[in-house]
């Protein structure tokens, strides 16, 4: 154990230097920079907006849409002038985002059914969300002021008949059914306040994935290209610990980094959400859904998770044996990176069970595939077959750990190596 | 004498390459036995098999009366491995790196102290041993690794091009420690290009060329049986 132990604390040490600590703060703090700057960003937006408007009207309906404005958090910024061309001309020059003119006749025109156009500007001075939300707000508050004006309007026409029933005579009421859980809800709502929820969740496996299978491989090409290997298989200790000590040290250390720039990702997510919480009617429905990960969820995931890692570790040993220095094993990490990246991007946009079969059991083939089936099949009760995904990742583990230490175990550990030119493994 | 390695028809072969075609040798306790020959003749082929790096392809190894094949952690426990092209951890102090070496060689505190106390002392790289083994010379680095290499007192030191990339200076330091060490009961199986370091080192030397030994001896007697003046013209005899 006293040698496993010296073994295993060389090994962080090698992976914890000076470079991989400095990575870790300066990207700590750019997200948490950026985070926080896209906060301040959108809070400015979901602030009092400035809005010019010139009002050619001056009528009843184009003083009460203005005080819409108001309500709706614009701040007014009367233009003077006697036509639009003068208005953008002076909105162009101020720091205002919008503007808004509302043609002389407007009122009237409204009253007859034959409505005067507004027109609105939308000032793009930069490609942020922040300047986008602007435009949006002040299209809601049309939307409003429309829907209350052609309420007024049909109350005044068909006073017998409410105006909701005449504009929206179909009436439905949406329900969404899991497993045995009902309701009442949009679809399209809740598939994107949970995608919306659950989005880091594949990064962060993604991440964790890659960063441990980077160390390892980086581990053993090291060792190979600064001729401590050699050294080290000679000294009595058991081959099966080499590869062990070498595969938990950047199981660990992969586990921290994730961590650590989860923080930092979390930092900007929020920052980009502008801190802004779901509304309680949503989580209520998505809770009543059981869409949420309870502590039997997130025991899975983790062991999923966990398996994927070990998957992905074993895997890097043995491409970590091929490589002949720190440089080939940057170039070997790509098979392992792809089968990485397949599921993780089709996590995004795509159901395995709708998929071919023969393209299903290919992807159900890459074990790192399971870690990220497993939140959708968790959130959807379908638990067998994340117990399935885990087994089978156990099993390819098992079998990659035997191949790792037979190759470590024999002289193949040196004589292995992968040859660009003559594109064959010699053994 | 106690014959330490017991070496009988080794062979190995890199698929179609056979690079040892049959070798037999012996190394005696305190015994320093020298492999001299050309590059490719087979000669860290030999010592990495005894190290038990490589697997032979034929033949038998006995080191101690265990088995090469059979118990290669018995016989890990009893050497000591210094390749030719041998690195440090870079990231270690000179003395953290005796210390990382050394716990595999104890089982106390005490025994592995001491242990680094002999690694430091052969070293004798003074305050640079605290520095970190990055910012070390080839030379520095060698003495480090010879030092990791004798520090454990194994009962054989198997040591290839042990003063390669040393100077003259250092290289004659490093040939009185492995002498002395060789005193004190140390068997050393060595290889060199250094015909002259192979005659002032070793008790017997062994000729091999194209994975045979061509002849093995005491330096004085392969000079009187080929009438030479010294090892390298004896080489060139014996290869015709």
């Amino acid at each position: 154990m006293k040698k496993f132990t010296n073994l295993l604390l060389k090994e962080i040490k090698e992976l914890v230097n000076k470079q991989l600590i400095i990575s870790l703060v300066m990207m700590m703090a750019i997200f948490y920079f950026v985070g926080d700057l896209a906060k301040t960003e959108m809070k400015k937006a979901a602030a009092m907006q400035k809005i010019s408007v010139m009002d050619l009207d001056q009528s009843e309906l184009s003083r009460g849409l203005t005080a819409s404005l108001k309500t709706a958090n614009f701040e007014i910024e009367w233009s003077q002038g006697k036509d639009p061309e003068a208005a953008v001309r002076a909105a162009k020059k101020s720091d205002t985002y919008l503007l808004m003119v509302i043609p002389q006749g407007f009122g009237e025109s409204v009253a007859n059914l034959k409505p005067e156009q507004i027109t609105t500007y939308t000032f793009l001075r930069s490609f942020s969300v922040g300047g986008i939300r602007k435009s949006e707000i002040l299209r809601a508050v049309i939307t409003a002021t429309n829907n209350y004006l052609s309420n007024d309007i049909l109350r005044k026409k068909i006073p017998d008949v409410p105006p909701d029933i005449l504009k929206s005579p179909i009436k439905s009421k949406d329900y969404v059914i899991v497993k045995d859980r009902m309701a009442e809800g949009s679809a399209s709502a809740i598939s994107g306040f949970v995608y919306s929820q659950s989005i880091l969740i594949p990064i962060i496996l993604f991440m964790i994935i890659m960063y441990s299978a980077q160390m390892v491989i980086s581990a053993v090409a090291m060792e190979k290209q600064n001729k401590t290997l050699e050294t080290l298989l000679t000294v009595p200790i058991p081959r099966m610990s080499i590869v062990t000590t070498k595969m938990l040290a950047a199981g660990l250390v992969g586990l921290l980094s994730a961590a650590i720039y989860m923080i930092g990702m979390k930092s900007f997510m929020g920052g980009m959400t502008g801190g802004i919480s779901a509304g309680a009617s949503m989580s209520g429905v998505i809770k009543q859904l059981g869409l949420t990960l309870t502590g039997k969820g997130y025991v899975l995931l983790g062991i999923a998770l966990f398996f994927a890692i070990l998957c992905g570790l074993a895997m890097a040993m043995i491409l970590g044996v091929l490589a002949e220095d720190f440089r080939s094993a940057q170039t070997l990490i790509l098979p392992l990176m792809l089968m990485i990246l397949i599921p993780y991007l089709l996590s995004f946009f795509a159901d395995v069970n709708s998929l071919p079969l023969p393209v299903k059991l290919l992807i159900l083939a890459i074990p790192f595939s399971h870690p990220f089936l497993a939140t959708p099949n968790i959130m959807l009760g379908h638990y067998s077959a994340v117990l399935y995904g885990i087994l089978y990742m156990a099993v390819v583990f098992f079998i990659l750990v035997a191949i790792a230490a037979r190759i470590f175990s024999t002289d193949r550990v040196l004589t292995m190596k992968l040859r660009w030119g003559k594109k064959k493994v010699v053994l | 004498m106690t014959t330490v390695l017991k070496v009988e028809g080794l062979k190995k072969s890199y698929g179609t390459k056979e690079a040892l075609k049959g070798i037999d040798f012996e190394v005696q306790e305190g015994e320093i036995f020298a492999l001299i020959g050309p590059n490719g003749a087979g000669k860290t082929t030999t010592l990495r098999i005894v190290s038990t790096l490589l697997s032979p392809s034929g033949g038998k190894v006995t080191f101690l009366n265990h088995d090469l094949k059979k118990e290669p952690e018995k016989i890990r426990e009893n050497i000591s491995y210094l390749p030719e092209e041998a690195g440090a951890y870079r990231n270690l102090k000179g003395t953290d790196y005796l210390k990382f070496m050394a716990n595999f060689y104890t089982d106390t505190r005490e025994k592995a102290e001491e242990t680094v106390r002999r690694g430091v002392g052969i070293a004798d790289l003074g305050i640079a041993l605290n520095d970190k083994v990055g910012t070390y010379s080839k030379g520095m680095v060698r003495k480090l690794l010879l030092a990791r290499a004798l520090m454990t007192r194994p009962k054989m030191a198997i040591l290839d091009e042990p003063t390669s990339g040393l100077d003259v200076i250092n290289s004659l330091e490093v040939r009185e420690i492995i002498k002395r060490f060789a005193k004190e009961g140390i068997s050393v199986l060595l290889s060199s290009h250094n015909m002259l370091e192979i005659e002032f080192l070793s008790d017997r030397v062994a000729l091999v060329d194209n994975g045979r030994i061509l002849d093995a001896g005491t330096s004085q007697s392969l000079k009187d049986k080929y009438q030479a003046p010294n090892l390298e013209v004896v080489f060139r005899s014996a290869l015709r």
